[in-house]
């Protein structure tokens, strides 16, 4: 192991510690804070992300070649949590308790570190035990709740079947399967959100030797979300996986472009009216068709603005005020056939109408060359819009379901799906023109930054 | 100058009024004439000579059950209607939209209190089409079809809100008097690209039937109007025909199954009626009753929903839509009427051009065996939903023409 791949986290400009004799240790928040929005309990399986962007452009390069032994040992521990679970699943429903809960939380954590490793979320390259605070992206899981709920284990099977389905669209079920899924599971591998991230980071780790911000967290809250639903499959926790962006520990906030042109906000109550719900699709249909009018003539205001922002160095302030009402719109709507917000928007885009709102600063000289090349530079970014898009319509489909019996919408459904509308319209803002700031991919932008004092100090 | 009006403007209004009226009512003469002679009488023929007893036993206890199906829906719906009309102005805290878009929001919710109060109804009729074998579809593509055309139907009245609700922004008092030609322009405009939208069309590839619907459309006096067949085998239901579109979009829509299990010489008669349809401006007098309608119900709604604001006030939607349910059902045997009357024309245009009694004889024994539709069905039945004059009226037309034309 180099010095480089074992380096402890470091505070942000400095250069990695060299390698040391002792392993680094990674100790998580004393106490996690309560994620913001509230509605969840702190004690959920969690990651934890202590790392410092740096990563080794060898290591990135060959990535997945030096994981080979680690999918190796990770598939016997998968066989052997996997037998243990069926074990446990019977040890509940008599007893209603668990059996080899350590030995699952070890398994989990070291899933964790290889994943990861393997999407580039950390650079050192893991150790075999899965031992705790040991690694730069790491897994709480909180202490065993006792007696678990027969019912829910006896019918875990069916249950987790929607959690499933969002792994699938994040990404993490392939690697999932991986461990103790079956052979057809490794198809999702390739496809989903986390998959696209390490995809576009790999090539940004391999010219810049560093993780972008967005990327990590990005790859952070899909492995959160997979070491939820192992949590959840192997019996250790009856508690259902939050697909909430705001609920891991991305660590500080650095590199977090808190001063983006273009935000999001949100005021919504959770609330949600059921005829609504279930006829959210059909009540959307003048807004679709009135937002293909609409774009039909922005298409052209986007090209006038083009050429203004290349000749005059910034865009037209009427083309930006027009183009900037349409994205928003385009976000109301989206935020309404989503279930991400609940009131039925207006048609007109208008600021501070709608309880999930775009803020869009006034026009600002932008870089010429990034307006001449901005439809060659915008793949990446629409790469991942494409991938969160279908964590949008997961969002839509599980929140129509769930709005229609409860009448309200989990908070973890809705925050991922203001995510992913914010990260669209920062890839709309970029096409449009207003601003050449480039899309922010992690979930963090969303979250207020973390009170220095409950912050640990890096090792 | 009390504010009050005075003895000679009340009487200027008064005669405003009864011109209106008398303009109504003329307006409403000319649509109702038709070319059927106003002296022709029907034989009064007996059912049993054209189907068995068994067959009319058959399609009366078929029929009724539908027609009480239909006659409970058009209830359970104002009844819907009703209580939406109270509750629905709660639903403008569902809406972030402003004046407009809320009334479009409450619309919309309206006709979704419609869709639940009409799906056990549309269930209990597809049950007794599938159990008569009249119907193949299954339960959940009807659930996936019924939920899909409410898409249709929002859209529409979402437009409706808008164009109603924007000139209620414009004249406060005399919106009703722009709303009711502005919606039969969107109903023409609809009528217009109608034809565009309908699924699974194809040119005639049948040279005898190509070669009869030039020639009946030639003898009409509208040559060259284009003649489809829509592929509706895998739909069920029994074969039918439709004329539709407006000026250079104009067509006449057969149905395969009606092409391919029905003789020439009746396929011809169908040709006809439909081809009547076009030449007699049938959907010009459609539209023209629809504006003649339109404007006294628009003006009750505004009479009606002044106390709640007019419908310039979003929360007045819901009564307006119960209003217009309401005098919509109530004015229901007026408008069947009519188009039993325009129906009515077109056979009997179909029977001057095709001369041949006999054919269209034959194809209504036919078609009302496959459709069960009862030979002479009771009075209420035909008073309230009978849109077509009945089988038996229908042979009977084809027999006062022979008659008439030995």
């Amino acid at each position: 192991m180099t010095g480089e791949e074992s380096a402890a986290p470091t505070p942000a400009g400095e250069p990695p510690a060299e390698s040391s004799a002792q392993p680094p240790a990674y100790p998580p928040p004393a106490e996690p804070p309560a994620p913001p929005g509230g509605g969840q309990p702190p004690d959920r399986a969690r990651v934890f992300v202590r790392d410092d962007l740096h990563r080794s452009r060898l290591t990135v390069f060959f990535r997945l070649i030096l994981a080979i032994p680690h999918f190796i040992v990770l598939a016997l521990f998968g066989i052997l949590a996997f037998v243990l679970a069926i074990v446990s699943w019977f040890a509940i429903l008599f007893t209603g308790k668990s059996v080899g809960y350590d030995m699952q939380t070890r398994y989990l954590r070291y899933w964790t570190h290889v994943y990861a490793y393997v999407y580039l979320a950390a650079n050192p390259y893991p150790g075999f035990g899965g031992e705790p605070d040991s690694y730069p992206v790491d897994a709480v899981v909180p202490p065993e709740e006792l007696p678990h709920n027969r019912w829910k284990t006896g019918f875990r099977f069916v249950l987790i079947v929607p959690a499933l389905i969002m792994a699938s669209t994040l990404g993490t079920i392939g690697s999932l399967g991986g461990s103790y899924g079956n052979y057809y599971s490794y198809g999702f591998a390739f496809s989903g959100v986390l998959p696209t991230a390490a995809f576009l980071a790999w090539f940004a780790c391999v010219i810049r030797g560093r993780m972008p911000r967005g990327f990590r967290d990005l790859a952070a809250y899909c492995l959160n979300y997979g070491l939820q639903l192992g949590a959840y499959f192997l019996l250790i926790t009856d508690r259902y996986p939050t697909s909430d962006p705001l609920y891991p520990d991305y660590g500080d906030g650095d590199e977090i472009p808190t001063d983006h042109p273009i935000r999001i906000s949100e005021d919504d109550d959770l609330r949600r009216s059921r005829l609504t719900v279930f006829f959210r699709g059909l009540l959307a249909l003048p807004h679709i068709i009135w937002l293909l009018l609409w774009g039909l003539v922005v298409f052209f205001t986007v090209v006038a603005n083009w050429f203004v922002t290349l000749f005059a160095g910034r865009p037209a302030d009427a083309l930006h005020r027009f183009n900037g009402a349409y994205v928003r719109y385009l976000t109301h709507v989206f935020a309404y056939l989503f279930l991400v917000a609940n009131p039925f928007p207006g048609f007109v885009g208008a600021p501070g109408t709608y309880p999930v709102d775009l803020q869009i600063a006034p026009p600002e000289r932008q870089n010429r060359w990034r307006t001449g090349f901005r439809l060659i530079l915008v793949f990446p970014a629409a790469l991942v819009a494409g991938a969160l898009g279908g964590a949008l319509y997961t969002v839509g489909i599980f929140g129509w379901f769930v709005g229609l019996f409860t009448a309200r919408m989990p908070v973890g459904l809705r925050n991922l799906g203001v995510f992913a509308l914010r990260y669209q319209a920062q890839v709309n803002g970029y096409v449009y023109l207003l601003t050449d700031r480039y899309p922010f991919s992690g979930p963090t932008l969303e979250q207020p930054p973390p009170e220095a004092a409950s912050l640990p100090e890096p090792a | 100058l009390s504010g009050s009006p005075s003895a000679g403007h009340r009487a200027l209004i008064g005669v405003g009024i009864a011109a209106a009226v008398a303009l109504w009512i003329y307006a409403f003469l000319q649509l109702w004439q038709t070319s059927v002679p106003s002296d022709l009488s029907l034989p009064a023929l007996d059912p049993a000579h054209y189907f068995s007893q068994a067959q009319i036993d058959r399609a009366s206890s078929y029929q009724t059950f539908l027609s009480v199906d239909a006659l409970l829906a058009l209830i359970a719906q104002l009844v819907a209607l009703g209580i939406y009309a109270i509750k629905g102005p709660g639903f403008t805290r569902e809406s972030a939209a402003g004046r407009i878009g809320t009334g479009m929001l409450l619309g919309m919710l309206g006709l979704a209190f419609v869709w639940f109060s009409q799906l056990p109804f549309g269930l209990a009729e597809l049950w007794w089409e599938r159990k008569h074998e009249v119907s193949s579809q299954g339960y959940v593509t009807w659930l996936i079809d019924y939920f899909l055309a409410a898409g249709g139907e929002f859209l529409f009245i979402s437009l409706a809100l808008l164009i109603v609700m924007a000139l209620t922004g414009l004249w406060k008092r005399w919106w009703w008097v722009a709303a009711a030609p502005a919606l039969v322009a969107v109903t023409l405009a609809f009528a217009f690209v109608q034809p565009y939208l309908i699924p699974g069309q194809h040119d005639v590839h049948n040279p005898a039937i190509a070669a009869d619907a030039r020639e009946i459309a030639k003898q009409e006096g509208i040559p060259g109007t284009k003649v489809t067949i829509q592929d509706t085998h895998n739909l069920g239901g029994s074969p039918n025909a439709e004329a539709t579109g407006l000026g250079p979009t104009k067509r006449v829509i057969l149905w395969d199954t009606l092409v391919q299990r029905f003789p020439v010489s009746q396929v011809r008669v169908v040709l006809a009626h439909e081809f009547a349809h076009l030449s007699r401006d049938h959907l010009w007098k459609s539209f023209g009753f629809m504006a003649l309608l339109a404007l006294p119900i628009a003006l009750a709604v505004a009479l009606i929903t002044r106390r709640r604001g007019g419908l310039y006030e979003p929360a007045s939607v819901p009564l307006a839509i119960f209003v217009v349910a309401v005098l919509l059902f109530v004015t229901l045997p007026l408008q069947t009427a009519f188009t039993r009357r325009l129906e009515s024309e077109a056979d009997w245009v179909a029977l001057n051009t095709t001369r041949d009694p006999a054919a269209m004889t034959g194809l209504f024994e036919r078609l009302g065996r496959l459709s069960r539709a009862q030979p002479n069905p009771p009075g209420w039945d035909q008073f309230i939903f009978g849109d077509h004059p009945s089988v038996m009226q229908r042979i009977e037309m084809a027999k006062a023409w022979k008659e008439r034309n030995p």
